[in-house]
């Protein structure tokens, strides 16, 4: 169907972020401006929020909403990711409210870069276009790296410097990608690629090329492993509500690739695909959860953890089964909600005390006892624990790796290949305990007896979040309705 | 391939190789300005002769876009790095590995490149036959990506290893080809602007400073 609503979800928060810059040059309207700045990027997040969410209805009764001028396609198979990515962003900048206290960046020139980096993640999950697609991850890149620079700590240039090189670099093997997909179909469609299925099976080596460059280049702009390199320094280097929006990004990353590789699995089903995938997804999530394992700064044990979120998140995927891209797409949008919702607690705490050392914290739940419960929460239901989404995100996960494995390599190996993912989750939920147990619980560490709470615009998203984990654990049809296929 | 932009082909690979051997920032900027001016040459001339010939819209249109593609390349992306290195320092930094090494990767590389190439041409279709020499200099291009400590010549290898993809660059449509360039000139900048303030932060653009700093 016709319809202008996802160009006005890209078209809403690029247009309020260049009415912020506009400000800029100009001296009498930085007084102004500094006094409703942080509304400013509210009502950009909010409105973005509101137009998204009226696209719901459509899809849930089955259509799909398409803007064919731009190549913008919003449907069943993006939808879910939409919402997650907006909702991230309103709670991520109502807790900047409080939370952002200034930086490199003019407040004009952050409120544009973040509404930017909006604009592009939907992008990247509405457009249907090779080359704007690789456009929208060379300019999330650029507005991402500008967003962790603007933290005025020490470690924050050199951080940005390794994620600008792994990143751009990466950002060449998708380019390589589209431009060779393009002169080989003459058109730069996704559609086209299906359209020009004979040439690529005639020439099946061109097509796996292809989707290596496109492993390759999204991977590293993921965080795959081994291309992660730059997470656990990205996120001790940027602010804690960039760190906020960052938690939207894979939602955007993973299903561009998908919707990238899709077509080239469709004609030429090779198992080498499924088999990278798969075993980048296992690397990622043994590296990720043994790294974390050892670390006693909260932020690089939290971006470990994420690495281990990313392996979990690309394993569905990666099985290129209809089951698989509906559990993939809930497990996607549940664990970058609860990420989300972990990270900002760990801001808060970090700005709260000014120390992420879990051996320096402790007892803080006394103080901070919105902040601490809304993390055990994110916690429980990251790690699979029920009756919380993450339990119904994991069991789907189990199910498709399970369904995917089991005529192909039997029952026992089928059920241990699930039962070593379920040794890795309950691994991954002893170092989040533990990290629980460390910062919020026991005895006030020396220095922090007489801290105060967190004003309540930095609680309540986290908060949100833990309530909506709690109610998708009740009724995750409410987010299943969204992804089930047509 | 034609003879002529395989010869700007060849010489921009050579220009990529200088790149990656140069001593200072100043010099490796200018083996880039050289290598994004050779490898944009051809198809700019090919593009003057048509509108000569042609003398038609289309003609101007397109050579409009190639002519403002080569001067980005060959031009603004170097100035903004040398307006980094003006605003920092022109380093002459010990690579990561010795010059000797160095070279004979390099050697290595263009004798598997010459085994593989001839191998894998065969199988590419006739539209990407220039797939193989522009792997070669985004190898060489990664050499100053890797075995650098300087983030300026970091960059600058970053830029060699964007204009490799030049020739495939060129056919993609005009309509995007400001949205391509426009991207290229955002990354430097952003590049240029992080090590400006890692500057500030630590008093050298070394990478191996930083974290000591």
């Amino acid at each position: 169907m016709y319809s202008l609503l996802p160009l006005l979800s890209l078209v809403a928060p690029s247009f309020i972020g260049f009415l912020c810059l506009f400000t800029y040059p100009f001296k009498f309207l930085e007084a102004f401006f500094r006094r409703i700045e942080k509304l400013a990027l509210l009502l950009g997040t909010s409105l973005t929020l509101l137009i998204v969410m009226t696209m719901v209805p459509y899809i849930l009764s089955g259509e799909a909403l398409e803007t064919p001028i731009f190549s913008l396609k919003v449907d069943s198979t993006n939808m879910a990711g939409a919402v997650g990515i907006v909702l991230i962003f309103f709670l991520a900048s109502l807790y900047n409210v409080e939370a952002e206290r200034g930086g490199r960046l003019k407040p004009s020139m952050y409120n544009f870069f973040v509404l930017l980096f909006l604009t592009c993640m939907l992008g990247l999950l509405f457009s249907y276009d090779i080359f704007g697609i690789f456009l929208l991850v060379e300019m999330t890149i650029g507005v991402s790296i500008v967003l962790v620079v603007h933290n005025p700590t020490k470690i924050s240039p050199e951080a940005s410097f390794k994620y600008l090189i792994i990143t751009a670099v990466s950002a060449l093997f998708v380019l390589l990608g589209v431009l060779t997909t393009f002169i080989s179909i003459n058109s730069s469609s996704i559609s086209a690629i299906m359209d020009n299925s004979e040439f690529f099976r005639e020439n099946s080596r061109l097509a796996m090329f292809i989707v290596a460059c496109f492993i390759v280049g999204l991977g590293a702009d993921i965080g795959l492993v081994p291309f992660h390199g730059w997470v656990p320094d990205i996120l001790p280097g940027s602010p804690p509500t960039v760190n906020g929006f960052f938690t939207a990004e894979p939602i955007a990353f993973i299903l561009a690739l998908y919707k990238l590789i899709n077509p080239f699995y469709v004609i030429y089903p090779s198992q080498t695909i499924i088999l990278l995938l798969f075993c980048i997804g296992l690397i990622c999530v043994i590296f990720g959860v043994l790294s974390a394992f050892s670390q006693k700064d909260f932020l690089r044990m939290f971006a470990y953890l994420t690495i281990e979120e990313f392996g979990h998140m690309i394993l569905p995927f990666g099985l290129f089964t209809s089951f698989g891209l509906t559990a993939g797409q809930f497990y996607l949008v549940n664990s970058s909600l609860m990420k989300a919702g972990l990270v900002l607690c760990l801001g808060s705490v970090l700005i709260n005390t000014k120390t992420s050392d879990m051996d320096s914290l402790g007892g803080l739940i006394g103080k901070m006892d919105e902040t601490a419960w809304s993390y055990i929460v994110c916690s429980l239901s990251i790690a699979g624990v029920p009756p919380l989404s993450g339990f119904y995100a994991k069991w789907l996960l189990y199910s498709a790796v399970y369904d995917f494995l089991s005529p192909l390599v039997g029952i026992v190996f089928s059920l241990l290949t699930v039962l070593f993912l379920i040794c890795m989750s309950i691994v991954s939920l002893a170092v989040l305990v533990r990290s629980f147990h460390q910062i919020f619980l026991g005895q006030p560490a020396r220095g922090l007896n007489d801290l105060k709470n967190v004003p309540w615009e930095m609680w309540l998203p986290t908060l949100i979040i833990a309530i909506i984990t709690i109610l998708l654990g009740i009724q995750p049809n409410a987010l299943f309705n969204l992804i089930k296929q047509p | 391939m034609e003879l002529t932009i395989l010869a700007s082909l060849v010489v921009s690979t050579f220009f990529t190789a200088l790149g990656a051997f140069s001593h200072t920032t100043k010099r490796a900027i200018g083996f880039l300005a050289l290598q994004a001016a050779s490898i944009g040459f051809v198809e700019l001339v090919y593009c003057l002769l048509e509108l000569i010939t042609g003398l038609h819209m289309e003609a101007l249109i397109s050579f409009l876009a190639v002519f403002i593609e080569w001067f980005t390349s060959a031009a603004v992306s170097p100035l903004i790095i040398y307006w980094g290195m003006i605003k920092t320092e022109n380093i002459s930094e010990k690579p990561l590995v010795n010059n000797k090494k160095a070279l004979a990767s390099i050697v290595t590389l263009t004798v598997l490149w010459l085994i593989f190439g001839s191998l894998f041409s065969n199988l590419l279709p006739k539209r990407l036959d220039i797939l193989p020499l522009t792997a070669l200099m985004l190898l060489f291009s990664s050499f100053l990506i890797v075995y650098r400590k300087d983030p300026l010549k970091i960059l600058v290898g970053l830029n060699m290893a964007e204009n490799s993809l030049y020739p495939l660059i060129a056919e993609s449509p005009i309509s995007l080809v400001p949205f391509i360039l426009g991207l290229m000139v955002f990354v430097n900048i952003v590049g240029v602007f992080v090590v400006m303030e890692a500057y500030r932060e630590y008093g050298t653009i070394l990478l191996s400073k930083w974290r000591v700093g």
